[in-house]
């Protein structure tokens, strides 16, 4: 089998705060192949975000890569100079932002923003760059596009200012393209739009994705596999079908009964949707053991105490809990 | 259109401003009575006649109302009157001495301007380090520390403890340094410059750390970074730029009361500039000197904020003015 | 009347003050402000007991021991009309205190009255009383506030104003305030503004709660943690004003303040230093400790300002 684009492996990140380290995320491995979808769930605060920054060692301080390796197309990016690895960030990997009204420089040009990229990396002059620029926001339907590279963020509605977001990760034709919670900050009308294009952008181009989100809904519709994230650490990564046929780690299951389903009827006494009671675990003196042990409606007292090792349960799905198939370690 | 709209109207608020002033000072001066009579009334020998007539010679007979308006009628020519106590023409002296002023303000100011920006960005870009500390913790004291009293200090070590530099006036007045006129400028200016540079540093610092270090916790900062962008484009193209708006209030009021701060320094320095002139003027009772002063002071503040707003359209598109 | 409401009341959450407490304390640099500016409440309460001279002695120089340096005798030297320094400066800080709070006072007052009523009325009152604000800051201050001391002092010559104690020091720190207005009605504004609309002022309302109350109760005690912030770093710059108008030569020269003192000293700096640095050492921590003071006091009260 060929070697995945990307594989995380053991990614820990740390934040140094006065009251002690907080492990944001605390160990965390996932691959993805060629052109494939993979997407990462997982309530806020469990790492999701974090963990996509530290691909490109973009976390900001305080907080900080404190162990894990990201090879990528053969190389560990934690590992390569700052200058090698900018001629990694936005040409082989790219990123659309969660919210897109503030992701945008507002004082500067929607032109001149994605012509400096496109300088920068490929050198060009200014025309073919403006060329360049003009295709790509037609490809990702924005509407007179000629007019547009010379307006600014603020004239913009948010759903073309999510378009222009994607255009500027596109701008290089990225091996990789990490979407961090892209349509959450839309209405729902232009989330769909949203979706759809990256969709079929990611069809035509070819590109690999990693789609974080926290909406089980977006990744049912886009993910080819899942990782489910929890308080910092993988729950269980199984491809789209099976996790939501077949999941197999407590949260992942809790995930799924708390989605809303047009086939149930929640009426009656007591008929209410789901939830999951409590809440996550602090992350400063996270529990020993299962993060997700005080939740848990299947914990034993040895989930308390020992933490659980992704461990491959089924081709292609592995999950972390011991009660399904994982090994631990005493903590 | 709105922006030569808004332009227009600032003009006509500032004209408004510069009227009021006129007419509050003016009025304030003339409650005092006749200056002539208070500064000769004490010397032997004046009679009734002398002071009569060096008061007319002041233009200091007629009303008040009168004397007001020939005042500002004059001044509409660009004629500020003539100095009680140096019988010399207000407008000359004014552009003599201010020069002197400017001479030390604006190197100061744009020594502070640079410094500041570079303690920033040193700062800012490595927030929560000893670097930050030592910044933060650096123009805070120089920040509190009065300016004046920086200067005495620079005094006491440089001209009296070390030697190197002098302690006052704008030129020696015999023994020019390498017997240069320029030599001898610049070697006077380095403690007036210093102590400006220094004090404005700090507070700019202060401002422009805590700015930078916002605009860089934004979105566009990492989506730059993301893009690929060297550091230092994205440090000095995407977020100075940013971290400057908030601070350009301040910079417009640094540029704006360059004069009006003056008298401070150039009484710690002895610098025979516009500030130094103006407490002079002050304690003689000099009132052409005063008003004209006041006048010059409040045009350049007044001046100065017009084109601070303009500074926000031309560095932020989402402003408009109107 | 007792035991009939029963109900246990549930525990009041810290209210804003505690919780600014809580976070103050944590802030390194305010607790050092805050600890800067009780040293200088404490030497102003207590300058008349650890003083070692009356701040008017001068029979130094009647010894022709005046420009001493410090010795057993005059820890910090004595200046060049023989006074003692270290006692003038100690008597200095209750002058410094006064000017920073009278004027501060009347500075907040009128501001937040201003400032409280463009925001709370809006409309035509609004345009008017900001416009005046605008007014009021783009005047060189300082520059006039050297003028209208100066006058002011001819004009009472001859007067009944003329017998007031320390005349000139109050006349300084009435335009210190009258000038200093300006910044606070602007938070004032904003604050009022924005606490309209709040939710807990609409239910106010509907309580049917007076103006009176509404204005006084709870308006205002939710704007003053801001205004607070802008009062400490006022108070810091009225001293410093005061300290710049008297070291030009037009403070009061009676009152013991510390630009007075540099005001006399500075022409023997060469040769008795200590006159002058001494006072300057006492404006200079006096001023941190009121901006770090106001610093923390940011920190506090607008932790999302910054982290």
């Amino acid at each position: 089998m060929a070697p995945p684009l990307l594989s995380v492996e053991g990614l820990q990140v740390q934040f140094h705060t006065r009251d002690g380290i907080v492990r944001a995320v605390d160990g965390v491995d996932y691959s993805v192949g060629r052109g494939e979808t993979l997407g990462i769930v997982g309530e806020s605060g469990s790492g999701k975000t974090v963990s996509s920054l530290a691909l490109l060692r973009l976390v900001p301080p305080p907080a900080r890569i404190a162990a894990g390796r990201v090879m990528f197309e053969g190389e560990d990016l934690l590992a390569k100079p700052e200058r090698e690895l900018g001629a990694i960030r936005g040409r082989r990997i790219a990123m659309v932002f969660q919210n897109p009204a503030t992701s945008l420089n507002p004082i500067y040009s929607i032109g001149s923003q994605l012509g400096e990229i496109l300088r920068w990396h490929e050198k060009l002059d200014r025309a073919a760059a403006e060329a360049r620029i003009l295709s790509l926001l037609d490809l990702v339907g924005i509407t007179d596009p000629a007019t547009r590279l010379r307006q600014y963020p603020h004239e913009l509605s948010g759903g073309m200012k999510q378009r222009i977001g994607i255009a500027r990760a596109l701008l290089c034709n990225p091996a990789l393209l990490l979407a961090d919670e892209p349509t959450t900050a839309l209405d729902v009308t232009i989330q769909a739009q949203i979706l759809d294009l990256l969709a079929d952008l990611r069809q035509r181009l070819g590109m690999a994705m990693v789609l974080v989100t926290h909406d089980m809904g977006v990744v049912a519709r886009m993910a080819d596999r899942i990782t489910v994230m929890y308080a910092g650490r993988v729950c269980e990564t199984a491809s789209a079908a099976t996790l939501f046929s077949a999941p197999r780690h407590p949260y992942t299951r809790a995930l799924l009964e708390s989605m809303p389903r047009i086939d149930h009827r929640y009426t009656g006494p007591r008929q209410l949707l789901p939830t999951i009671a409590g809440r996550p675990p602090g992350l400063l003196n996270p529990p020993a053991g299962c993060r997700f042990a005080a939740r848990c409606p299947e914990a034993m007292a040895e989930c308390r105490t020992t933490l659980p090792v992704e461990t491959v349960v089924a081709p292609g799905h592995s999950v972390s809990c011991i009660r399904h198939g994982s090994q631990g370690i005493a903590a | 259109m709105g922006m030569l709209n808004y332009i227009a109207r600032r003009l006509l608020f500032s004209l408004a401003l510069l009227l009021g002033v006129s007419v509050i000072l003016f009025a304030l001066i003339n409650a005092i009575g006749n200056p002539i009579e208070i500064l000769l009334a004490e010397r032997p020998g004046v009679t009734e006649e002398i002071i009569q007539s060096v008061s007319q010679y002041y233009g200091l007979d007629g009303s008040v109302t009168d004397r007001y308006f020939t005042w500002l009628g004059n001044l509409l020519r660009l004629d500020f009157g003539t100095s009680i106590i140096y019988n010399q023409p207000v407008g000359d002296m004014l552009w003599t001495f201010g020069l002197e002023t400017l001479k030390i303000q604006i190197p100061g100011i744009l020594l502070a301007l640079a410094l500041a920006v570079g303690a920033s960005v040193l700062a800012a870009t490595r927030q929560y380090s000893r670097i930050d500390f030592g910044v933060i913790s650096g123009a805070m004291l120089g920040h509190s520390l009065p300016g004046f009293f920086f200067g005495i200090i620079l005094i006491l070590i440089f001209s009296y403890w070390l030697g190197w530099l002098p302690s006052y006036g704008a030129y020696s007045t015999r023994n020019l340094l390498w017997d240069s006129e320029l030599a001898d400028g610049l070697w006077h200016m380095v403690l007036p410059v210093g102590m400006l540079a220094f004090f404005n540093t700090a507070t700019l610092t202060l401002l422009l750390r805590s700015s930078l270090v916002d605009v860089l916790r934004q979105d566009y900062i990492t989506a730059a970074r993301a893009s690929g962008l060297p550091e230092r484009r994205v440090v000095m193209g995407h977020a100075l730029r940013n971290a400057v708006i908030p601070v350009l209030t301040y910079l417009g009021i640094l540029f704006g009361l360059m004069l009006g701060t003056a008298p401070v320094t150039e009484t710690v320095f002895t610098w025979p500039g516009l500030g130094a002139l103006y407490i002079m003027a002050i304690q003689q009772l000099d009132y052409p000197l005063i008003m004209g002063e006041t006048m010059i002071i409040t045009v350049m503040l007044v001046g100065a904020t017009l084109l601070t707003d303009i500074a926000y359209v031309a560095i932020d598109p989402r402003i408009r003015l109107g | 009347m007792e035991g009939s409401i029963a109900l246990a009341a549930p525990p009041r959450p810290p209210g804003i003050w505690r919780q600014g407490w809580f976070r103050f304390r944590r802030n390194r640099g305010g607790m050092l402000g805050l600890v800067l500016v009780g040293l200088v409440v404490l030497v102003a309460l207590t300058c008349f007991l650890v003083a070692p001279y009356d701040p008017n002695d001068q029979s130094a120089m009647l010894r022709g021991a005046s420009r001493q340096g410090p010795s057993w005798a005059h820890l910090l030297g004595t200046d060049r009309n023989g006074y003692d320094v270290l006692s003038r400066v100690l008597y200095g800080a209750p002058t410094a205190l006064a000017v920073g709070l009278g004027a501060m006072l009347i500075a907040s007052i009128l501001g937040t009255i201003i400032g409280g009523i463009a925001g709370y009325v809006g409309g035509m009152v609004d345009e008017v009383l900001m416009r005046c604000a605008e007014f009021f800051l783009v005047i060189p201050v300082f520059i006039v506030i050297l003028a209208v001391v100066r006058l002011f002092g001819i004009m009472v010559v001859g007067t009944a104003l003329e017998r007031v104690p320390h005349l000139n020091l109050m006349t300084i720190i009435a335009l210190l305030g009258l000038f200093g207005w300006p910044p606070i009605a602007r938070m004032a504004r904003a604050e009022f503004l924005r606490l309209k609309q709040a939710d807990f002022v609409e239910a106010a309302i509907c309580i049917g709660a007076t103006r009176r109350d509404i204005l006084l109760r709870h308006i205002l005690p939710n704007a003053l943690p801001s205004l607070i912030v802008l009062v400490a770093l006022g108070i810091g710059g009225a001293i410093l004003a005061e300290t710049m108008v008297s070291f030009l030569g037009f403070g009061d020269p009676k009152a013991v303040s510390w630009g007075q003192l540099l005001y006399f000293n500075y022409e023997s700096l060469k040769v008795a230093p200590w006159g002058s640095v001494a006072p300057g050492v006492a404006i200079f921590v006096t001023v941190l400790g009121f901006n770090l003071l106001a610093d923390g006091l940011t920190d506090a009260f607008n932790p999302r300002l910054r982290q």
